[in-house]
């Protein structure tokens, strides 16, 4: 697998690393020329529906989205430097109209405490809240939860709605709950969710980590508790957000079997 | 129609009897009310109201809500942008607005020490209220 090159200013911090290890997401803000989410926008307009995998071939300038160095550079740093794009994608279209989803996760349950996969939503035109934003739950990219168990769950306190402006992506960790919501407008929402892939376990950070105060940026991020933590989870979230830390770090050697234990020692 | 109602003709008329002012025509204002009250009882749906908290306690913070109203057209799913505020902070405080709760989770919390799954304790509640379509 070859792998990407990108300026070092591209590159994540070692705090927006540790953020998105807690959180499970983070958003890019890229800065595509003047009417480039628009012309983006005529070409979905123009497409059949239901493309699936093939809305690349039908609208190449899709590519330039994710060849973009902000959207790179968040990938490199999240997936490594050989990270690649995934095969599957597709373009999420919520109509006027509609109800929210309930919540879920993609695929099916069999998850993971690393990141392998990440989901890069892109939003090719300003999505005001009543539109119909995707909303996601942060932290909740660790939790194996199959989705059944999640539908009689409505608003959740600190959920965050991707209210975002034309030509933001939101790079989420492949198992954050998220669903689409009532869209009141009348104009259709689209968004486009590209997936990518890990090709390696990390050996060193991928991203601008600085040796010096990383450590405290990941302990201040890694001990957040969130609107939903009691104690018999965030110990355990702490602990999974410390171990995914050292094995992005290329420590994950370090970490021993049972480390839960460790941290509370 | 609630039993207050009923429960107030039956004080009245006890002051009306010991007044010997008590008459047949009450009696029919008594007949009139509990046909009220039965209609009202045959219309009255179950609304439901799912709330999750951070423990199994009552008292425990909420984190999450979903209103059900027995109406057509009301939707599976509630998650909105522009009216994201839990109703409550615990389950104690919808108790106090006159939620019965019906379903109570279970203490247990999970065992395995290197997974979490879902958040919270589900709460289920209802009142049993005439709505409007």
């Amino acid at each position: 697998m070859s792998k990407n090159t990108i300026p070092k200013e591209n590159l994540l911090t070692d705090d927006q690393v540790a953020t998105f290890i807690a959180n499970g997401y983070h958003l890019v803000e890229p800065d595509f020329p003047d009417g480039f989410n628009e012309s983006v926008c005529e070409a979905i307009d123009n497409l059949e529906s239901h493309l699936g995998n093939g809305i690349l071939d039908a609208a190449p300038i899709l590519n330039e989205v994710y060849e973009h160095p902000a959207v790179r550079g968040a990938l490199m740093s999240i997936l490594g430097e050989d990270y690649s794009m995934n095969g599957h994608r597709n373009l999420h279209t919520n109509a006027p109209g509609s109800n929210s989803q309930g919540w879920h996760q993609d695929g099916t349950n069999v998850r993971h405490h690393q990141v392998r996969t990440v989901l890069a939503m892109y939003y090719p035109h300003d999505v005001p809240p009543e539109m119909g934003p995707t909303v996601i739950m942060p932290s909740t990219h660790l939790r194996n939860a199959p989705t059944d168990r999640l539908q009689t769950y409505g608003n959740l306190k600190g959920q965050v709605f991707l209210a975002v402006k034309a030509g933001s992506v939101a790079i989420t960790h492949y198992d954050l709950w998220h669903a689409a919501t009532l869209n009141r407008s009348d104009r259709p929402r689209y968004m486009l969710k590209f997936l990518f892939d890990r090709n390696s376990d990390p050996t060193a950070p991928s991203w601008n980590h600085d040796p010096e105060t990383a450590e405290a940026a990941a302990t201040r991020c890694i001990r957040q508790i969130g609107p939903q933590g009691y104690c018999s989870d965030y110990y355990k979230e702490w602990e999974l957000r410390k171990e995914l830390w050292l094995w992005m770090t290329g420590d994950g050697e370090k970490v021993p079997q049972g480390a839960f234990k460790d941290m509370l020692s | 129609m609630d039993s207050e109602v009923i429960v107030g003709w039956i004080k009245q008329a006890k002051e009306r009897c010991d007044a010997g002012s008590l008459k047949a025509e009450d009696f029919d204002e008594l007949l009139e009310l509990v046909d009220s009250s039965i209609n009202s009882n045959g219309r009255a749906r179950q609304r439901l109201l799912y709330l999750h908290a951070t423990s199994p306690s009552i008292r425990s913070n909420l984190i999450g809500h979903a209103l059900h109203e027995p109406v057509e057209g009301s939707t599976a799913h509630q998650i909105d942008p522009l009216e994201p505020e839990l109703l409550y902070n615990c389950v104690h405080d919808a108790i106090l607005d006159g939620w019965r709760v019906i379903h109570f989770p279970q203490q247990l919390a999970p065992f395995e020490d290197r997974e979490i799954d879902i958040i919270g304790y589900e709460f289920v509640l209802e009142k049993n209220e005439v709505c409007d379509e």
